[in-house]
């Protein structure tokens, strides 16, 4: 199974001086047993999802019985009504109408057992898928291009999975009853009379046949352009998210007008092809009632005399005529079931494919992202990187070759222009995706599988765009770690002359994405963050002040200097006065022409 | 409890205000089906027994009028059919109309001035839930009206019919059959509610904290925090699943009730007719129709019992809406100020929700017409707030604002799913042809718009996708230039532009300034270079202020970043 990795040139045209694209085989890619494993397990996983039925054969059964329990009892009012037309009292109907409750009841009750029985192992089935879908997209590099955007990730795992539920647990009944009670039934009309019988089967494959004839076709299409008024919702929220423009330009009028007008539109499509589409669903309506009518006017003829074949020779009695009629609309009934639910299973069979797609995953982090106790190192905040080399599949290799070392403490600057690879050298201390070449020491310990998860407890990270909560602003800092109370809060806080803007905005939340803070207070806000924890002995910062102004950026890198106070720094920039001011600038743009720093 | 369903009122009038006609079309359509089916079942259930009766002479046989039932029965058959297609052919679109005027009464309620602040904050959370809530409010006609309405109608027919047979069996046939559908719907349909609510509310946490894994996964790794992240969206799925399973368990329950109302149905209307019959009051095919017409009669009940959970969740969803559908407000433009004068604001205060400190405190500036102005400062210093006083979105706390008819270019350039051309008529309706080409031209656009195929008709992907960063901004800049109002608010317009697109938008910009006031937020050099004078705030104060000429002009723009 390949991993499809894009490639994408930088925003910014500079980095010229950064080596041209070459082709790189996979094998280049030295120690990728554990991912080669985990590959397997996802191919694994992919065949595990799709397909196997969930709701148990008996179940499904469950339902079935239920159905057929019509039959005995239409055959007891079909009887019952003979009786009466005989000149039975009511008395002698007694029975017979108590058997009918009975059976109706119980009917009711099996109905409702299968129902559950069907949903909860439907919605177990939802919970498994999705925490496998979950697991697997947390595991992804964050440097794996084709990772999925978090808005379709979680449009997938949130309401997309949710088509799943009656897909499963609907589907499979319907389609076991929809063959299993049409057949029953004519089994029970068969020693009554073969003519009925036989029009029944008859009309069994011809209405799929004249369906499919008519336009299942169309159904699908209609179903495509049902989904399109699903562009309506598109066309709104397009407009929702630019509304200030729309505000300012006074075009509210205009557009709202616009909506409108784009909705009848789609409203004058949507009714075109819904027309053929409704046509094959009146052909199964045109079957059924049909099929009652007929079976009336046959039955009432022969009870006349004047079709006497068709009942094996016998003349039917007037209950063994009712008992056909009261069967044939409940024939028709599986089979317009099945084509309501019909839909659900093309919802259902894409929820499925969607979440295989998030389960089968790419190219994985170092280690499990799991909360584990940091491992014990002999010489803390000391990194060391040997031979280090990364490439993406089927593209020049970012890093070749590259030798670091940072001592304890100190302060040191990667500098170079997008595309050189000094944030791939962050992410890659970091854990966050596993080198192709070479090895890292976080501490003396070598940065793998078993260690990344313990090393990264030591490990601060500063990203250029931070990532907040919707939460309040001490709690983003604090970010739920056991080992920073809220003291180290204030103080970091503090010290980082944070605390006014802590105490001005106390009430109020952060929002989604950082709204309700600049872009330079989210800076200096994941700076204090990453030095809160006492654990920290390494902090990595990306491209801190890229987006500032002079006064904004200055002050990032005070607070990243106030706070460094003996433990390692490296930032990854372009900006050359906040390089300036680190201890060693190391030049990215150099080692690429020579190979050492 | 008549309280608790008053909540759909608006929309309600919201649907009879766009298509009544076609609405009661489909629900007529509706009831016309199920009484065709009733009718069906019910003449054959006569027919039969009638001709068993008469079949046993021939004499009978001979003198029994077949013609006529079996005609019926044909016709009722094909009546079903027909009016079953009319049906959903109405019906849906009836529900595609209501459906566009749902959707523009929205907008307009959402376009109001006020309104849209609760969007900016959590834009990606409230826009997925106004879709889960528009759809749910999409199926209340189809899935709901309609089902109510021919459960009501099917079973005063019903009612109706038998009423021939004996007025008792009418009466009792059709208040049992209203009492049980509308009954049991009801209930299942109000403790579906709560259930919806919470479910509502699971899905989104369920989605937030995914997005929040997604877009945060560095910071929660290096933070040691991923793995309680994913714990914590497994324990969101867990509260869905308790949450579904309560609703299964009230639809269940609601369709085991449907079940039991049938079955009493059934075998009452058994010992019904037997009585009857003993009595003498009806024949024994009149008993049969009767029989098969409670039998059939049932038919709305499967309808009621998704509609009743439908139901629950479309309540749910109108109280989150409801309040979005009541009449708009129009944005107060800022009053005019006196000629010669483009903007001015005297002693104002500006205050912010959840903000102790004033955004804007004491300003008092005055910007003649024809000037050019930078506003400069740290982040969060109240620059976007002032810009947006002037353009009228944001009253002062204290204070008065007067400013000319303004446009305003925000930082980020919104466009629009739509034709090129379309995004620019957005400023200008009316606009013709060789209008858009000269703003195109103006913008630096033009030479790139005619070498598209479709040329001004291209359409834009979601949120203008097609063009690259420093296209759309020149899309931006043309719709802006078309505006074409006396004064222009610039919100840090070449921001992430390269050097070189930065200085030829502003250039252009520049160039169609004559006769405009400019007032710019910007945090470079280039931009600032423009301007007559600025002015420097600082936490919502002015702090400094110095024109072109003056040395600290040179100072104040050293300050700032070169590119």
């Amino acid at each position: 199974m390949s991993m499809s990795v894009e490639i994408r040139q930088g925003a910014d045209g500079e980095g010229a001086v950064c080596p041209a694209p070459a082709v790189v085989s996979r094998d280049a890619m030295g120690r990728r047993k554990a991912n080669r494993k985990t590959s397997r397990d996802r191919a694994d996983g992919r065949a595990k999802m799709t397909g196997a039925p969930v709701v148990g054969r008996s179940v499904a059964l469950l339902h079935v019985l239920a159905a057929l329990l019509w039959l005995p009892q239409a055959g007891l009012l079909a009887f019952s009504v003979g009786r009466i037309a005989g000149g039975a009292p009511m008395m002698a109907i007694v029975p017979a109408a108590a058997a009918v409750l009975i059976l109706g009841l119980v009917k009711a009750w099996l109905e409702k057992m299968a129902a559950r029985l069907s949903f909860r192992a439907a919605r177990a089935a939802l919970s498994q898928r999705r925490l496998e879908a979950l697991q697997a997209v947390a595991k992804v590099s964050p440097l794996d291009l084709s990772r999925t955007a978090s808005g379709e990730a979680a449009g997938v795992l949130a309401e997309a999975a949710e088509a799943l539920v009656p897909y499963l647990s609907r589907f499979q009944p319907a389609r076991m009853k929809a063959t299993i009670i049409p057949l029953v039934f004519v089994l029970a009309i068969l020693p009554f009379t073969w003519i009925a019988a036989l029009v029944l089967l008859l009309a069994m494959p011809t209405i799929p046949l004249f369906m499919a004839l008519i336009g299942w076709q169309a159904k699908a299409a209609s179903e495509k352009q049902l989904a399109e008024t699903g562009n309506m919702n598109a066309f709104l929220l397009d407009r929702l998210r630019g509304l200030e423009t729309i505000r300012t330009l006074k075009a509210v009028n205009l557009t709202a007008e616009r909506l409108s007008v784009d909705a009848q539109n789609l409203k004058k499509r949507t009714m075109a092809v819904l027309r053929i589409a409704f046509l094959s669903s009146a052909v199964l309506e045109l079957f059924a009632a049909l099929g009652v009518a007929m079976t009336a006017v046959y039955i009432g003829f022969h009870l006349l005399g004047f079709l006497d074949f068709g009942a094996w020779g016998h003349k039917l009695t007037l209950a063994e005529g009712l008992f056909i009629l009261l069967l044939a609309p409940a024939f028709f009934e599986p089979l317009r079931e099945l084509s309501a639910v019909w839909h659900d299973r093309a919802a259902g069979e894409a929820a499925l494919d969607a979440l295989g797609k998030l389960t089968a995953g790419g190219a994985t982090i170092a280690g499990e992202g799991a909360d584990v106790a940091s491992v014990p190192s002999p010489t803390p905040g000391l990194l060391e990187i040997n031979n280090l080399s990364f490439a993406y599949p089927s593209a020049p290799p970012v890093i070749e070759n590259l030798n670091l070392t940072v001592q304890q403490g100190e302060r040191v600057a990667i500098l170079g222009s997008s595309g050189c690879g000094k944030s791939t050298v962050l992410s890659l201390i970091a854990g966050l995706a596993e080198a192709g070449e070479g090895s890292i020491r976080i501490g003396g310990v070598k940065l793998d599988h078993a260690t990344a998860d313990g090393l990264r407890r030591t490990i601060g990270w500063v990203s250029q765009r931070p990532f907040f909560f919707a939460g309040s602003l001490k709690a983003n800092i604090r970010f739920g770690r056991s080992g920073v109370s809220d003291g180290m809060v204030e103080e970091t806080l503090r010290r980082t002359g944070l605390d006014e803007l802590g105490h001005a905005r106390r009430h109020l939340q952060i929002g989604d994405g950082g709204y309700g803070v600049s872009g330079g207070e989210a800076v200096r806000l994941a700076i204090a963050r990453a030095f809160a924890d006492p654990a920290t002995q390494l902090v990595l910062a990306d491209e801190p002040t890229a987006h500032l102004d002079r006064e904004t950026a200055a002050l990032v890198t005070d607070n990243l200097l106030q706070l460094a106070n003996g433990r390692t720094l490296i930032v990854a920039t372009h900006d050359p006065v906040l390089a300036a001011r680190m201890d060693r600038i190391v030049d990215m743009t150099a080692i690429h022409s020579r190979g050492q720093p | 409890m008549i309280a608790r369903f008053a909540i759909l009122r608006p929309v309600i009038a919201l649907f009879w205000s766009a298509r009544r006609g076609m609405l009661l079309a489909g629900a007529v359509l509706a009831v016309t089906t199920v009484l065709a089916g009733i009718g069906l079942l019910g003449v054959s259930g006569w027919f039969i027994t009638a001709t068993a009766i008469a079949g046993l002479l021939p004499a009978t046989a001979y003198a029994f009028d077949v013609f006529a039932p079996s005609a019926a029965i044909r016709l009722l058959a094909l009546a079903r059919t027909a009016a079953r297609y009319g049906e959903r052919m109405t019906t849906h679109e009836a529900t595609l109309s209501v459906l566009a005027a749902l959707r523009e009464k929205l907008f307009r309620g959402f376009a109001a001035p006020q309104a849209a602040k609760s969007l900016e904050a959590r834009p990606a959370r409230l826009l997925n839930r106004l879709t889960a809530d528009i759809d749910a409010l999409d199926s209340l006609y189809l899935r709901v009206l309609v089902p109510a309405a021919v459960a009501i109608l099917a079973a005063i027919a019903t009612g109706f019919g038998l009423a021939f047979l004996h007025p008792m069996a009418g009466i009792l046939a059709a208040s049992f059959l209203i009492v049980a559908g509308l009954g049991i719907s009801a209930r299942a349909a109000l403790r579906a509610e709560k259930f919806s609510r919470r479910r509502a509310i699971g899905l989104e946490a369920l989605r937030a904290r995914t997005t929040d894994l997604v877009s945060g996964q560095t910071e929660l790794l290096t933070t040691g925090r991923l793995s309680a992240q994913v714990a914590a969206v497994k324990r969101a799925d867990d509260y869905l699943s308790a949450c579904d399973d309560s609703l299964n368990r009230i639809e269940t329950n609601a369709g085991f009730s449907f079940g039991v109302s049938a079955a009493v149905l059934l075998s009452a209307a058994l010992l019904g007719m037997a009585w009857l019959a003993e009595q003498g009051a009806v024949s024994a095919p009149a008993a049969a129709l009767g029989l098969l017409v409670c039998f059939a009669a049932l038919e709305p009940f499967t309808a009621l019992r998704r509609g009743a959970m439908e139901l629950g969740r479309t309540l749910f969803s109108a109280r989150r809406i409801a309040p979005r559908l009541s009449a708009t407000v129009e944005g107060r433009c800022p009053v005019l100020p006196v000629s010669g004068m483009a903007a001015k604001l005297e002693d104002v205060h500006l205050e912010r929700e959840g903000n102790d400190n004033p955004v804007l405190t004491n300003i008092n500036l005055a910007i003649a017409a024809g000037e050019r102005v930078a506003i400069i400062g740290p982040s969060g210093a109240g620059k976007t707030s002032l810009i947006q006083l002037l353009a009228g979105e944001l009253q002062p706390a204290a204070g008065t604002v007067s400013a000319l008819p303004s446009t305003l270019m925000t930082q980020r350039s919104q466009l629009f799913r739509d034709s090129i051309a379309d995004n620019l008529r957005l400023a200008k309706p009316a606009a013709t042809s060789n209008e858009l080409w000269d703003a195109l031209t103006a913008a630096g656009l033009a030479e790139h718009v005619k070498s598209l195929a479709a040329g001004l008709e291209t359409r834009l992907g979601e949120a203008g996708q097609g063009l690259s960063g420093g296209q759309s901004r020149r899309l931006a800049l043309a719709r802006f230039l078309l505006a074409d109002r006396p004064l222009w608010l610039l919100d840090e317009v070449t921001e992430g532009l390269d050097g070189e697109t930065a200085r030829d938008v502003l250039t252009r910009l520049f160039a169609r300034a004559e006769g405009n006031t400019v007032v710019m937020i910007t945090h470079n050099r280039r931009e600032a270079e423009f301007a007559e004078r600025i002015i420097v705030l600082k936490e919502g104060r002015q702090f400094d202020e110095c024109q072109s000429g003056a040395p600290e002009y040179g100072v104040v723009l050293k300050t700032l970043r070169p590119d």
